[in-house]
Formats: structure tokens, sequence, C-alpha cells
């Protein structure tokens, strides 16, 4: 095996092999990720300047009036505002849900194990099973929502919970939650982990109550997993688009319609690509700035505990 | 049965029995809408029309099972799903573990700079690339075949892959490479033959994470697909719901078989999928 080449001593030899070396290795994977992934993200900026179609070959170059029309589009305004509702609720929900899911598990309580893999099932289903179970849930005449309040209150109970522009969007929010409850929970539990156990029997000899251990101490040492959670549930909120093509397609009225919704109806069903390209591109800055603040945030925490 | 270890943790959390019993009920509640599924599956669409979903059955009906396996294109959505899963997933990793051990082992000037560029390609709305692989794939004439969803999940498997491989990599001591250069190994060999298998459990994290997320996936069979052959596991059951509108235990019954794959990995994995969700969710 030893080759001629390969004399340890020989300095300039082994960096020629390592360079070499990550030539070949990388090649392969920034080749891959240049293509499919670095080449799209700029033609979508590039499409976004222009009128195209999807089919023509000949199509202008339009300058900024996509963007122009897009603070006009009445429909575009309502998908901001839904996406930001979809956003914060479904970063408050799972967040806090998935927060008091580990304080209880972290309780060494019995079962905790079985219990996590309940909590956490949900994440490994399809948003597109996930959408059919929610849509069984909300159905107004055998629905277990409907069932539920029709047995509690003992009256006739059939609101359609779906199709309904009042209750549309929120009862998606509802059934994303669920699915990402888990996540958060984990992440939670492997943030409560890392806490030295000295510092809670610490504070348990000088009398601190179970509530004020977890406001004042435990809480404040699970920022960076808050950091994480926050940033992830934005990430995937922003995403978010199989549950609502199933449940609601946008509806009832654009209702439900976000922005990930909206940039589909607007290339694919309308073909109108320069502009579906040009709401992606709010999109990415959207995420951009996400990710800018997540980054930045994990920086400084970590400055904080080392 | 309400009872509680005694261990370190009990005297930080008092109340066993109320935690104990918070947890059960707030189980039950996320339970519940599974067992909707399996219900469903099991009843006759009659029974459930009636309002009968949400009971537990007097006696169990399989006919809803019948008529999934016995319909064609269920299999063949099935063979579609794995040909593209099984591939993309070995795929990803094996591009993922080459640059997270160039990342890992072999820095260079700039490379923290662009394995960050790399890895935040995991956070960007996969809409964002949609219409210019549509093109791209259209142009070579390989829309309507498995081989754009391939491609494109190879692609986007990269971020995490190299990410974890790279920290994965990383614990590895100096002394073990050096020692192999010693003994006149190249890095093709030290990557293959000590870094990879002393990294089975990562790759474990990687299959189960990535199997899951591409069989589930939906946007990028419905993007890419569009005659039924083609379809994906996920579109086949949002299509056969046309099929089927009101045969609810038939839905059920679809989507308890469809999610089948994925439940099994996760119940035998659970400690790698965990693991990979946290790993990959905190900076390397």
């Amino acid at each position: 095996m030893r080759g001629p080449s390969w004399s340890p001593r020989n300095k300039a030899g082994m960096e020629r092999d390592r360079r070499f070396w990550r030539i070949v290795l990388l090649t392969p994977p920034l080749l891959v990720f240049a293509v499919l992934i670095v080449w799209p993200l700029l033609s979508s900026f590039y499409y976004s300047f222009t009128n195209w179609n999807g089919f023509s070959s000949n199509y202008q170059f339009v300058g900024l009036s996509n963007f122009q029309k897009i603070w006009t589009d009445r429909l575009f305004f309502q998908a901001t505002i839904n996406t930001i509702i979809w956003m914060v609720s479904a970063l408050l929900l799972p967040t806090l849900l998935g927060l008091v899911l580990a304080l209880l598990l972290d309780s060494k309580v019995r079962g905790r194990k079985f219990f996590k893999t309940i909590f956490y099932l949900p994440i490994c289903l399809s948003a597109i099973v996930v959408g059919q179970i929610w849509i069984w849930i909300y159905q107004p005449n055998w629905g277990l929502l409907n069932t539920l309040i029709e047995e509690i209150t003992g009256d006739r109970f059939r609101y359609a919970w779906l199709a309904k522009p009042d209750s549309a969007l929120f009862s998606v929010i509802i059934a994303w939650s669920w699915q990402q409850t888990g996540l958060s929970m984990v992440i939670y539990l492997a943030g409560l982990t890392a806490i030295p156990s000295e510092i809670l029997e610490s504070s348990a000899s000088e009398g601190a109550t179970t509530w004020k251990r977890i406001w004042y101490i435990i809480i404040p040492l699970l920022v960076s997993s808050t950091t994480v959670v926050i940033a992830l549930s934005l990430i995937n909120s922003l995403k978010g688009f199989d549950i609502l093509y199933v449940m609601t397609g946008g509806g009832p009225f654009n209702s439900s319609d976000t922005l990930a919704m909206h940039m589909y109806n607007e290339s694919f069903k309308k073909y109108l690509i320069g502009y579906g390209s040009s709401i992606s591109v709010v999109l990415f800055l959207i995420a951009l700035i996400i990710i800018g603040i997540y980054f930045r945030q994990l920086r400084k925490v970590d400055q904080i505990y080392g | 049965m309400f009872g509680y270890k005694k261990t370190d943790g009990s005297d930080i959390y008092p109340w066993p029995v109320v935690i104990f019993i918070i947890l059960s009920i707030l189980s039950i509640l996320f339970l519940a809408p599974t067992v909707g599924i399996l219900l469903s599956s099991i009843k006759t669409t009659k029974d459930i029309a009636l309002g009968e979903l949400w009971t537990i059955p007097s006696e169990l009906y399989f006919g809803n099972y019948v008529e999934v396996l016995d319909n064609p294109a269920v299999g063949q959505y099935f063979i579609n799903t794995l040909l593209v899963t099984v591939p993309a997933t070995f795929a990803s990793i094996v591009l993922g573990s080459l640059a997270g051990y160039v990342f890992a082992k072999l820095p260079f000037r700039g490379s923290e700079i662009l394995f960050l560029i790399l890895v935040s390609g995991m956070f960007f709305p996969p809409q964002v690339i949609l219409i210019p692989l549509f093109r791209l794939f259209n142009s070579i004439g390989l829309i309507d075949t498995l081989w754009p969803i391939f491609l494109v999940h190879t692609a986007l498997g990269i971020p995490i892959c190299s990410l974890l491989m790279r920290n994965f990599f990383s614990t590895i001591p100096a002394e073990v490479r050096e020692a192999a250069i010693l003994d006149g190994a190249n890095e093709w060999q030290i990557l293959t033959r000590i870094a990879l298998p002393l990294s089975l459990s990562a790759l474990a994290v990687l299959a189960t994470l990535q199997f899951t997320w591409i069989w589930n996936d939906f946007l990028w069979p419905l993007i890419f697909t569009q005659s039924d052959e083609k379809r994906t596991i996920m579109i086949g059951i949002v299509n056969l719901r046309g099929q089927y509108t009101v045969a609810w235990g038939v839905q059920g019954a679809l989507s308890l078989v469809a999610s089948l794959p994925t439940i099994i990995i996760f119940l035998f994995f659970q400690r790698y999928f965990i693991k990979g969700m946290t790993m990959g969710a905190v900076k390397g």
C-alpha cells in the first residue's frame, strides 16, 4: 500500500495530496448542490423580472413590474397576513406545548419513554395523512369535534370547520401544531438533560419552590433550545404547503391562502411563472432574514454559555 | 399503577401521580386522531356515515384492506415511492459523507463559509427553486419520470447529511487518521475503511430521517409527475380519494398502509430519529 509519494516527511507532497483529495471528494456533492439548488435559486431571481408563462419561448424582461403587482395584489396581501398568522401561531402553540410536555417528562415519571413515543409519533406521519385525519375530526356530520360538542351540549351541532372562512385557517393550524409539538418537545428534552443537576439540587436545598425553579432557573437555561425551536418552527411553517393543500387548498375564498400556496396557484394554475417567481423571491428573502437572525442568536448564545 | 421510581428527579419535581395523570390525559388526546384512522379502516362506510367512526367496533371488518390491496394502482404507487426513496436516501448520504469528510478532516481557507452556505440550503422554502427545476427537467424530457424526484431529493439531502457527517467525523481523533496515513493509506481509504465504519450510528440517523422525509414528500412528485403510473404513494392517496369519495373506511386503510413503512422505521429506529432531529437542529 505504501506508495512512493507517501513519505510522511514530504510536506509539500502531503499538501498536494490533500488538495487532490479535497477536489475529488468535494466536487460531486458541490456539483449536485450547485446545479440543483444554487442555479435554480439564481434563475428564480431572473424569472421574477420577466413575464414568462411557462410555455412560450419568447418572453420579455419586465423589470420590477412583477414586484409592483405584488403591492396591488389583494390576494398577495391576504396571503401575507395569513402567513404571518400561520407563522406566529405555528410558533406559539407547538413551542409552549412542547415545553410543558418536556418539563413534565423530565420529572422521570413512570412510563416516560412510552409517553414520549406517543407525543412524537405524529412527526413520522406525512402531512397528507395528518390532513386526512384532521379532515375527519372537523367533518361536520360525524367528525370527532362536532360529535364531542353534541355530547357535551346535548344539542345538534353541524359546523363545517374547514368550509367557513372564519375557522378554516385556524383549524389547519391546530392540525399542524398537533404534528409539530413532538419536535419542540425533543429539542427541549435535549436542552433539559444538558442542565447540570447540581444547579437544580442547590436551588432545591435553598428552598426554591418548583414553580420558581422552573421560571427563574430552568427556562432561562433553555434559551438556546428556544432559539432553535423558534427558528425551526418559523422555517417549517414558511415551507408549510402540503397540509394546507390537502385540507383547504387555500380556501374557502382564499381565507387560508399562504405565500407558498399563493405562489403555487399563480405559477401552476394560472401559469404566471414570472409573477410566481417574484412571490418565491419574497419567500426567500423572508427565510434569509430568519436564518440570519437564527445564526446570530445562536452565536450570541454560544458566547454567553460557552 | 400510579407509582413512580425514586430517582434524583423525584425531589426536583413533586406530585409524580399528578404528572402521570396529566400526561395520560394528554397522550390520549394526542393519540385520538391516529386511533381514529385505525378505527375507520375496520368499519364499513355505512357505519361511519351513521356516526360510528369514533366508537370501538363490535366486529372487525377487513373489506377496506382487501379493497386497497386489490387495487393495482396502490402497488404501483408503492413501487414508485420505493424506487425514489431508497436510491435518493443512499445517494444523499454518500454525497453528504464526502462533503462532511472534507469539512471535518481536510479544512481549507474559506471552507467554513462554504460549509455555512451548504448547510443553509436546509432552511430555504422549496418553492424558490421549483420553477427553474421544472423548466430544466422539462427541457431534457424528464418530466413525468421518477428521475427528477430522485435527483432533487438527493440534492436537498446534501445539507443535512453534510452537517451530521461533518459533526460525527470531527469526533474521530486526529491520531487515528495520522496513524493510517503513516501506514500509507490515502484519504479515500481512511474515509471508507475507518471513518465510515466508525460512524454507523450517524449513518443510521440519516437513513431514518431521509427515508421518512422522502417517503412522505408531496410537493415534488406533485410538480414532476403527471400520469397515474408515475405517481408516488402520497399523491396516490389524494388521487384515490376522488375514486372513493364517500368510502371513508377505504381512505383510512389507504392512509394507514401508506404510513406503515415510516411508522415501522420510526418505532424501530426511534432513537436515531430523535437524535437526528435534535442534532440537525443545533449548530455543529
